[in-house]
């Protein structure tokens, strides 16, 4: 974004910690060091930054139906599977179908659109067929051992991209908060990352209480909590550096860019948490936002009822968070990955739902991705005969291949045989 | 200030980190500090560390903050007067622990927890989820019968219902399926479970049907509420399993409802058990289930899956092979019984062992109400204060969309430590509203400052905070003029400290 952007956007209480900002100030301030705050950086970000991306890693949680997300309109197959959930091809008549994405085989659902000019612009992927190797119908067994990194290990408590960030420098030195989830507990993903921190809602996040005694009880917490276990005395520690931080963004004074517009839902506003915090340049390098509610057991109806709503807010929310943060030739060096812990059966149950099943389809967006395509590796027609135990996609692109192109690639972590332990990942050109 | 680290030197620590980031939980803390080596900026070091169980002497107390929602002087006296053996038993044997006070107040205030689902079908909906909720947190802040309240809040996360998925048939669960059972025979609780209406919505078994059977209930039944994930069952259980709960489903007014109309009659084979076919016209094809509930509950993997939850919840987050084994013993030797397997949980030396358990958001806050002798005016019908807390904190009573339950764990629920560090601060300033602390409750052993952290480790820490804490709330308090605001603020930090984070 340009600094014209900047200044014209009516925002300038939000602008007021922009880069150029912090720049102006910890030169301006230089000889001022010792009374300004600890939070405050005072060296500019190091000039390869601009190489390394921000992650955004987005968990879709209940085992997201692929088959919705992405539609396999060429295939008959979808069609015979699904008498009453399936999305109409691309050359039915009416509104009420796909818009493909390539000639012959996939397209996006009405409720989908929301991405569809990410996808035209070639900023995104759809990788379909992606997953855990491992066979688990469980949601928690495959969450967990999706976000720890390795499956049915139980002496893995953290999470790979806590793993992450743990073994690789920060993007910014003076970086107070390098990794959050706007969330109100830590996901597993990013267990055991350091200055990191689950934040509900970063435009709110203030000590209460008395104005007159706020600083003295502020202090009395940071020396009681200065002598307490881990995790507890980090996480508190971390959280009085972040008050400081959170209180010089304003958060909620932010306006995104290029006409950018959030869905007022809670993925919504996360998303739009998590620009602001990408765009505050104050060394945030990982952001984790789950989504819920994939579980669609019975009525999924992903044309007009429970999946569409689902999908149209997860459409537009990465759609405003594409406009807002990657769009045109500014924008912000950011790679956006979004997953479910397994897809669902090809075929619907007798309560016109899924139950759980095993390939699914992965979201990368970014300006370096190679995207404007789907993906597959040796994919298949959806006949019987094809699927995992006769009823699920195969999964044919272990989701690490995809995740550690990512950290090798876009987050320059070389690091991989820690992040993703035992395993030798082959990457499948999910990048530039 | 900043030590510019090279690419190389991240990569050496990180190298160094590795064995510690891939070891198990039990070294978590040691692991999460060696992580922090890799962190390219200079890491804050504790000078010292003051252990969460610094100061905890008596074993009856720590028995009393495991199996109460937290210590206050009456508690304490009582744990402390009958001794570690007899206060457990005391509060086994609830039925003897009179609670008609509590349930009078509930009963007065919150009315349609008492009521049938046939009565609340045609009620507000969110009025029924605030009326639970209150009333829940009202007993569980105020019953003598503590345990049993423990032994409901453990049961409400591992029967985990989602209250906005299913409405009001949450009252008739939560009452007769949980409260009735939570100190009963398990077998018992599973069934009571199973023929729930608001369970067999909750997981989809109300459309599940002969022919393409819905197996979402079939899985979650052996996953999470009897076998256990690694308990022995396959994706071909789970297949047969959900036709035997075909029909399994309720009527418009809330009440259970077998439909032999969507039941699956043919032959099934689940966990090695065959159930043979069945004439349509039999009217036995309930007996599928209730056959497969008789399995479940005398399976040794639920023995297992039972103890392993209970040690985890009550004793420690990594219980011992033996430890498992001897409680599972107990569910085996008794059939289920929850109050023998508890007695072995609470074995005192392992008690005396364990590590302290991080309290999460909901725990907190009653423990703070309980320590601070709030109390709930009589003329209360809403706690939204409190349900307010506990949005901020992240634990809204049934409001837990998957069927896992409330996480456990301190890595999850202290980071989100601000709002935490707030409620703290909202209920010790109360002095009106929903909930009151009256300032006479400060002045209990006098008004010196010596005597006000007297009376506040009598409230709070049983009379054993450590000495650390005790200096730094004495450096608060009289760091100006000891008033009443002085002394709210200093009960606040108190509460919001890091040893009263655990129990």
């Amino acid at each position: 974004m340009s600094e014209i952007d900047h200044e014209s956007c009516g925002c300038d209480e939000y602008a007021a910690m922009s880069r150029r900002r912090f720049v102006l100030q910890a030169a301006g301030a230089s000889v001022f060091a010792a009374a300004s705050p600890d939070w405050l950086p005072r060296v500019v970000l190091a000039p390869t930054a601009s190489s390394r991306d921000i992650v955004v890693y987005v968990f879709m949680r209940g085992g997201a139906d692929a088959l919705s997300l992405c539609v396999p309109w060429g295939d008959t197959n979808y069609y015979s599977g699904r008498p009453t959930i399936a999305i109409p091809r691309p050359d039915a008549s009416g509104t009420a179908k796909a818009t493909a994405l390539d000639n012959t085989m996939w397209g996006f659902a009405p409720a989908m659109l929301g991405l569809y000019p990410s996808y035209q612009a070639g900023q995104l992927l759809v990788i379909q067929g992606a997953g855990l190797t491992y066979n688990s119908r469980s949601h928690f067994d495959a969450q967990r051992f999706i976000e720890v990194g390795k499956a049915a290990d139980p002496s893995i408590s953290t999470g790979w991209l806590g793993r992450h960030l743990a073994t690789v420098p920060p993007l910014s030195t003076a970086a107070t908060l390098r990794g959050l989830s706007i969330s109100q507990g830590m996901p597993n993903a990013l267990e055991g990352a350091p200055k990191t921190l689950p934040i509900p809602d970063p435009s709110n996040y203030l000590l209460g209480g008395s104005s007159t005694t706020r600083a003295a009880r502020q202090a009395w917490l940071n020396t009681d909590y200065g002598l307490a276990e881990e995790p507890v005395r980090s996480a508190a520690l971390d959280a009085a550096s972040t008050l400081t931080l959170l209180a010089s963004l304003n958060i909620s004074g932010y306006t995104p860019s290029n006409g950018a517009t959030y869905p007022t839902t809670s993925f919504g506003r996360a998303l739009r948490a998590t620009a602001a915090m990408i765009r505050g340049e104050v060394g945030v390098e990982a952001v984790q936002v789950d989504v819920g509610g994939w579980d669609t057991h019975q009525s999924e109806n992903p044309l007009s009822g429970t999946m569409s709503l689902l999908m149209t807010d997860f459409s537009n929310a990465l759609g405003a968070f594409w406009t807002d943060i990657l769009q045109g030739n500014g924008g912000y060096n950011v790679t956006l990955v979004a997953m479910t812990e397994f897809g669902r059966n090809v075929r619907e149950n007798g309560s016109a739902g899924t139950d759980h099943g095993r390939g699914s389809c992965m979201f990368v967006m970014g300006k370096q991705i190679a995207g404007g395509r789907v993906y597959t590796n040796n994919w298949q027609p959806l006949a019987r005969d094809n699927l995992a135990d006769g009823q699920d996609v195969k999964v044919t692109v272990d989701h690490r291949d995809v995740l550690a192109e990512i950290v090798s690639k876009r987050l320059a972590n070389p690091n991989l045989d820690l992040i993703f332990p035992g395993y030798t990942p082959t990457f499948q050109g999910v990048t530039k | 200030m900043t030590d510019p680290s090279s690419r190389r030197s991240a990569i050496a620590a990180g190298a160094a980190a590795l064995a510690a980031l891939l070891t198990p939980r039990a070294g978590r803390a040691q692991q999460r500090s060696t992580a922090r080596l890799a962190n390219a900026t200079a890491p804050r070091r504790a000078a010292a560390v003051v252990a969460a169980t610094e100061n905890w002497k008596r074993s009856s107390l720590r028995l009393a903050r495991r199996i109460t929602f937290g210590l206050n002087p009456t508690e304490t006296q009582r744990a402390v007067r009958l001794g570690y053996k007899a206060y457990l038993e005391t509060q086994l044997h609830y039925a003897a622990l009179d609670d008609a006070a509590v349930e009078s107040v509930v009963a007065a205030n919150w009315p349609m927890v008492n009521q049938q689902p046939s009565q609340l079908v045609q009620a507000n909906q969110s009025t029924i989820g605030q009326q639970l909720t209150d009333a829940t947190i009202y007993r569980q802040a105020t019953s003598p019968r503590q345990l049993l309240e423990r032994m409901v809040e453990f049961w409400n996360d591992h029967f985990t219902i989602y209250f906005n998925k299913v409405g009001y048939l949450m009252v008739a669960d939560r009452r007769d399926v949980i409260r009735a059972n939570a100190l009963g025979n398990f077998g018992t609780l599973l069934k009571a479970s199973a023929h729930s209406p608001a369970m067999l919505a909750y997981l989809d078994n109300n459309v599940n049907r002969n022919g393409s059977p819905n197996q979402n209930y079939a899985r979650e039944i052996m996953e999470l509420h009897s076998l256990g994930v690694n308990g022995g069952y396959t994706q071909n259980d789970v297949a047969e399993l959900s036709r035997c709960l075909t029909g399994w489903s309720l009527s418009s007014q809330g009440a259970f409802a077998f439909n032999a109309s969507l039941h699956d009659f043919n032959a099934k084979t689940v966990l090695g058990v065959t159930i043979p076919q069945r004439a349509t016209t039999s009217g036995q094809g309930q007996q599928d289930m209730e056959q497969m509930l008789d399995v479940l509950i005398a399976h040794p993997s639920t023995a297992t899956f039972i103890a392993t939850r209970l040690l985890k919840f009550f004793l420690r987050p990594d219980p011992s092979a033996a430890q498992i084994a001897a409680v599972a013993n107990a569910y085996t030797q008794t059939n289920g019984d929850i109050k023998a397997m508890l007695r072995v949980v609470f074995t005192e030396s392992w008690l005396v062992a364990a590590p302290a358990r991080y309290k999460r958001p909901y725990h907190l806050m009653l423990s703070a109400l309980r320590a601070s002798g709030a109390t709930i005016p009589a003329s209360a019908t809403v706690l939204s204060a409190q349900r307010t807390l506990l949005t901020q904190m992240g634990q809204v009573m049934f409001d837990w969309e998957t069927p896992d339950g409330y996480p456990d764990r301190v890595e999850y629920w202290s980071g989100n430590v601000l709002p935490r560090w707030n409620a703290m601060s909202t209920i010790a300033n109360s002095s009106t509203g929903q909930i009151v602390v009256a300032d006479t409750v400060f002045t209990r052993f006098g008004s010196t400052a010596a005597a006000i952290l007297d009376t506040i480790d009598a409230m709070a820490f049983g009379g054993e905070m450590n000495s650390t804490l005790r200096d730094e709330l004495t450096t608060y308090l009289t760091a100006g003029t000891i008033n009443a605001t002085r002394v709210r603020e200093t009960l606040a930090l108190a509460l919001s400290s890091s040893a009263f984070q655990w129990y």
